[in-house]
């Protein structure tokens, strides 16, 4: 075998030899994948427009219900919480990373703990929804809130149910050292729910 | 960067074998052929929903008083019309129908790039209208296919509306999706950018903007739909929401929506135009990135829908200068394109005549834009008729004449049969006599004053009493346009069984479809071709290698059928 | 195959010049466009724009001229552009006797002319663009601060006018606005409960009137007459009987008129019977909520937070500069207010009854 620069090579020109077919099968479907992605990037920044405008047209923010304003949200709370999603996008990479050096046990511990992770996340998230003081439909902050924290979430959700199923797949043998398009979509997947997550946490917490 | 072994191989063992039983050849097929024809036949049922609904308020509006159908109906019929044209007729006809059938074919691929998901594409369409549809019940959605609150709120229509489109919107974002994946990966060896076909060039641009837009349309509608349902104040003034607001998230899809229609169209008449004129088209390269300049742009002049709504002044300028803009990279695709009729010989079948009349009907329409993209004159045109007439002119005039010109110039190769030349040209005939009378008259109706959405036009007969006699010419027109429809229909149905077969080429084209067989085999191309031209040059040999069949390296038009002997001629 | 040259080398058959009659027919074709742009410049064009040439306020005129100058130039496109494809379908169609191998010319570019077809339409929109954004510059900022403020309250289904300077509003129907003649006028426009669309086609004026905000039109009627007030944004079912009429007249005419239609208003104190404070409460949530937030005063939306509109140590009177007793409290919900800060609806415009009033001073006076 010539000699190869990167890790990732090794594994590229591994299924190459084999097959080439897949070879370029992968590269279309990771193209579609990351396009999705892209298209589901438009959907929160529709929302997040929404959020904008509503807040800059809003005379005081939060704004005044019943006569009262509203509190602020509890950055700390969701601050220990983001920590919480951020560690699972850490957890997350290292999974793959164990899959690509074929260390299956490594990779099976990685991904339970993305998993608990984003549950951990999503019962967090059912905390503060619990505790807030508004309304979905009390106000705009309320609407712009709960809309756009609650899309996350069922992206979320999505993305763990995703895991647990990659989790049996991945047992029952149907990726291999190099073909496991499946682990890289929800990795992909798994770091775009962090980063939209990102914004989110700026925009309603510290913002 | 590191050298990626190439990859080569024929690709002749990667035939998968063909599907078996009705149900996988022809309900859940994922051939594109099959998912166009699927797209064509759904998407002419509904233009007949959307054309009778037209009717309806044609005949309404033959009578000042309107009192032919009941306010509320009317209401109820324009906003249908509207809905059902856009999304269940004008984008699924040009994206789902067209694209998906010629575009993997121009480009020498054996299907789209995630076949399994152009079906999931296909089946959300008859879904989506079932959802609108059903609304029926509460009462049709009536707020104008814009639907803006907060008088949509007030409907419960308005909610079946928000998921249908959503439905038909996830579809339109799959195609999108797609085809910019087939388009990027699965060319032909050789087929480089700047030797694809323009037709391919413009569906590219399209999915494009499919995409990125459509998502956009349906967080406005899930905004519009959690605020009908659940009153989630979105828009509702007195809770902190903004009316102004839906108008910006819709529009933002729903401009570029507008180039959705177009741009296939174009692409048509790219392909048509050469053809017909036996000689290559003019400027390929200005076509070709103009579609991707007008793409883009259509993307930042949005909020000239909202001119006169309450947006603040200062916004109203750049939205103005870049919507005049767009006019320059559009202008000279029509500059181009009358470039390519000079010196032609040019032959006047059916897709030809369409084409023509495509150059007048949407260069008029542009200019009408124009007059709308002034912001001092906007403000007396909108809300009138002139918008009516003005984006009638380029939908109709425009999307649906590209459409009958790809129709009638690929139905033989989809088919293996020709359609009947004398049934194609009254068609012709009748649709653009149809159409001239029927939205010529809307602009000078509109710059006198008369507003649209109107089901009765009573006290405007104080101002101008020739409003009768014009509604009257436009209704009357409105069914020329009809009966051209009707005929399109039935010279298909006939042409299917009894058209002169057509062989590989009869039109003498250059593109890869026209290499293959007519009606296409499942897998298109055993063998895939090498490219190593453009394929527009008619006083060059084919610039392929590596083809299925024994074509003429210079093809030559099918000969017009001569009067049969035994049956009366000479 | 392709690779091997089958099928007969086409003949290329290149046209003499620039085409049979290429240039009498371009010249023939100006000459329309001349006929067209005399034809647009001086004949008047009032089959196409109401009361052209004879304008009904400042802007209408600008506009006018900005429909010409598109007019004429885009007509012209639209001519040359028809003619050229009627001209080439006649000169470039394929004669019978041409063999069936005959092509067309060998041109894929001609830079020049790509060059010169980009930057003439480029420089004609830069002159468009320039000419817009003067006119618009005018329309949006050039009227006199002394203007008259009049407000336009739109409702499902009629326009509710007010003037300045005394309590109540207008709102006979047929809705009828009066103007007086050469005097800048600064119109606020809203809506009290869905979009409407203001539109009067001679003034070619229009202003959205949405809840939640206000818009400015600012002109200067130049002609006296009478004119449409047309609703041109989908509004429900009667859209199509959403009209109005604004009459311009001599001030004097004006002065005459604005007296006597104040005469129909009703205003001084109105006695109040003791109401029902929930029944108010759900009534302002319906009616007011649209315009007044339940906060304190600086929380406007249209009108200023109610809240605490009988005991804020910052605006200890009403709106009116009258303390916050129930009678006063009534007496605007009775007539309505204009003034500097903005315009209420009378009790005919939100179609309250006296047991409505009641009920919302009850309401009012019960929150602290």
């Amino acid at each position: 075998m010539s000699a190869l620069n990167s890790p990732l090579e090794a594994v590229e020109a591994r299924y190459l030899d084999v097959d080439p077919v897949y070879a370029e099968t992968r590269d279309i479907r990771l193209l579609g994948f990351v396009m999705a992605l892209g298209a589901d990037c438009v959907l929160f920044s529709s929302f997040i427009f929404a959020y904008l405008y509503l807040r800059t047209a809003s005379p005081a923010w939060p704004p005044f219900v019943g006569g009262h304003q509203l509190p602020r949200l509890d950055t700390a709370f969701a601050a220990l919480n983001s920590m919480v999603l951020f560690g699972s996008g850490v957890t997350m990479h290292y999974a793959l990373e164990n899959w690509k050096h074929l260390k299956k046990q490594a990779f099976n511990g990685w991904l339970a703990a993305t998993i608990v992770l984003g549950i951990l996340f999503l019962l967090g998230q059912g905390h503060e929804y619990l505790s807030a003081q508004m309304t979905w439909q009390g106000s705009s902050f309320g609407a712009s809130f709960f809309t756009l924290t609650g899309m996350h979430g069922f992206h979320v959700l999505v993305g763990v149910c995703y895991l647990i199923v990659l989790m049996i797949q991945s047992n029952r043998g149907v990726y291999t050292g190099s073909k496991y398009f499946g682990l890289t979509a929800g990795t992909l997947y798994w770091h775009f729910v962090d980063v939209i997550w990102v914004f989110l946490f700026f925009l309603f917490y510290l913002w | 960067m590191h050298a990626t072994p190439v990859v080569h191989t024929d690709h002749s063992d990667h035939i998968h074998p063909p599907p078996e039983g009705f149900i996988r050849k022809y309900v859940f097929s994922t051939d594109h052929k099959v998912i166009a024809f699927q797209y064509l036949a759904v998407g002419i049922f509904f233009l007949m929903i959307a054309g009778s609904f037209a009717e309806l308020i044609r005949v309404q509006l033959w009578n000042p008083k309107g009192t032919f159908l009941s306010f509320s109906t009317y209401n109820e019929m324009f906003t249908m019309h509207g809905t059902v044209g856009v999304w269940l007729v004008v984008i699924p006809l040009v994206t789902g129908a067209l694209g998906n059938f010629i575009m993997p074919l121009q480009i020498g691929a054996r299907d789209v790039a995630f076949p399994w998901l152009n079906m999931l594409s296909f089946w959300l369409f008859p879904v989506a209208g079932l959802i609108l549809f059903s609304s029926f019940i509460f009462g049709l959605p009536s707020a104008g296919w814009t639907e803006y609150p907060p008088i949509s709120l007030q409907y419960v229509g308005t909610a079946f509306w928000c998921l249908a489109i959503i439905t038909i919107g996830i579809s339109s974002t799959l195609t999108g999706l797609n085809f910019t994946a087939t388009v990027v990966k699965m060319r032909a060896p050789g087929m480089t950018w700047t030797r694809m076909p323009l037709f391919t060039w413009a569906t590219f641009a399209t999915a494009l903007v499919n995409m990125i837009a459509t998502v956009a349309l349906s967080a406005a509608l899930l905004a519009l739909f959690l605020d009908t349902v659940f009153h989630v104040p979105f828009f509702e003034a007195d809770k902190g929401g903004a009316p102004v607001m839906y108008q910006h998230m819709f529009w933002f899809y729903s401009h570029p929506a507008v180039y959705i229609f177009i741009l296939p169209a174009f692409g048509v008449i790219s392909e048509v135009l050469p053809v017909f004129c036996r000689r290559t088209i003019f400027g390929y390269k200005m076509i070709a990135f103009s579609s991707l300049a007008i793409a883009i742009l259509g993307f930042a002049v949005w909020a000239h829908h909202m001119f006169p709504s309450g947006i603040a002044p200062w916004l109203q300028l750049p939205f103005m200068i870049v919507t005049y803009a767009i006019g320059i990279p559009t202008g000279l695709k029509v500059f181009s394109w009358l470039a390519t009729l000079w010196g032609g010989r040019i032959q006047f079948s059916t897709p030809m005549l369409y084409a023509l009349a495509f150059l007048i009907t949407f260069t008029f329409g542009g200019i009408t834009g124009i007059f709308l993209a002034a912001v001092p004159a906007d403000l007396h045109e909108h809300g009138s008729y002139f918008v009516v007439g003005h984006f009638h002119y380029v939908v109709a005039g425009g999307s649906v004449i590209g459409f009958l010109a790809a129709v009638t110039f690929w139905f033989p190769k989809a088919t293996g049969r020709m359609l009947h030349e004398g049934l194609g040209k009254l068609g012709f005939w009748l649709f653009v006599i149809g159409l001239t009378g029927t939205f010529l008259p809307m602009h000078w109706l509109g710059l006198e004053g008369l507003p649209r959405r109107y089901a009765s036009y009573e006290y405007f007969l104080a101002r101008y009493p020739d409003v009768v006699f014009w509604n009257r010419v436009e209704t009357v027109s409105s069914f020329f346009m009809a009966a051209s429809v009707a005929i399109l229909v039935i010279n298909m149905i006939w042409s299917i069984r009894r058209g002169r077969a057509s062989g590989i080429n009869p039109w003498g084209a250059r593109t890869l479809e026209w290499t293959i067989s007519s009606p296409p085999p499942y897998y298109n191309f055993k063998k895939i071709p090498t490219v190593f031209g453009r394929p527009y040059d008619y006083s060059e040999p084919l610039p392929y290698r590596n083809l299925d069949n024994d074509v003429d390296a210079y093809p030559a038009p099918m000969p017009a059928p001569r009067p049969n002997p035994s049956l009366g001629g000479r | 195959m392709a690779d091997q040259l089958t099928g007969t080398k086409p003949q290329v058959i290149e046209p003499k010049g620039m085409g049979p009659g290429f240039w009498p027919v371009m010249i023939a074709l100006t000459v329309v466009n001349l006929v067209i742009a005399y034809i647009i410049l001086f004949t008047p064009l009032d089959w196409l724009l109401p009361a052209e040439w004879n304008p009904v306020a400042d802007r209408a005129a600008d506009i006018d001229l900005l429909f010409k100058f598109m007019g004429v130039f885009g007509l012209a496109i639209l001519v040359y552009v028809t003619g050229f494809v009627f001209y080439a379908a006649f000169a470039f169609r394929r004669r019978p006797e041409e063999p069936a191998n005959s092509v067309g010319v060998h041109l894929h570019d001609l830079p020049k002319l790509e060059f010169w077809w980009t930057v003439i339409p480029t420089i004609l929109l830069t002159v468009l663009v320039a000419l817009t954004i003067q006119i618009w510059h005018r329309i949006q900022f050039g009227t006199a601060a002394s203007a008259l403020t009049t407000e336009v309250i739109a409702h499902q289904f009629n326009f509710e006018i007010r003037y300045p300077g005394w309590q109540g509003s207008v709102f006979t129907p047929p809705d009828e606005m009066h103007l007086p003649v050469g005097k800048p006028v600064r119109l606020l426009i809203t809506s009290g409960d869905v979009i409407h669309q203001y539109w009067v086609p001679e003034f070619r004026l229009k202003a959205a009137a949405v809840p939640g905000l206000v818009q400015n039109l600012n002109f200067m009627p130049t002609r006296t007459g009478t004119f449409d007030i047309a609703c041109s944004e989908y509004c429900g079912i009667n859209h199509s009987k959403m009209q109005g009429k604004v009459v311009v007249e001599s001030p004097q005419a004006f002065e005459k008129w604005l007296a006597g239609a104040k005469a129909h208003v009703r205003t001084g104190p109105v006695a109040v019977a003791k109401g029902d404070a929930g029944a108010g409460k759900a009534l302002f949530a319906q009616k007011c909520a649209v315009c007044h937030a339940m906060g304190p005063f600086d929380q406007k939306i249209v009108g200023p937070g109610l809240l605490k509109i009988t005991d804020d140590p910052k605006h200890p009177k009403l709106v009116d500069g009258k303390p916050p007793t129930p009678a006063n409290i009534a007496n605007i919900l009775q007539n309505g207010y204009t003034g500097p800060i903005g315009a209420m609806p009378n009790r005919q415009a939100n179609g309250l009854s006296d047991k409505d009033i009641a009920n919302l001073v009850s309401y009012l006076v019960s929150l602290k």
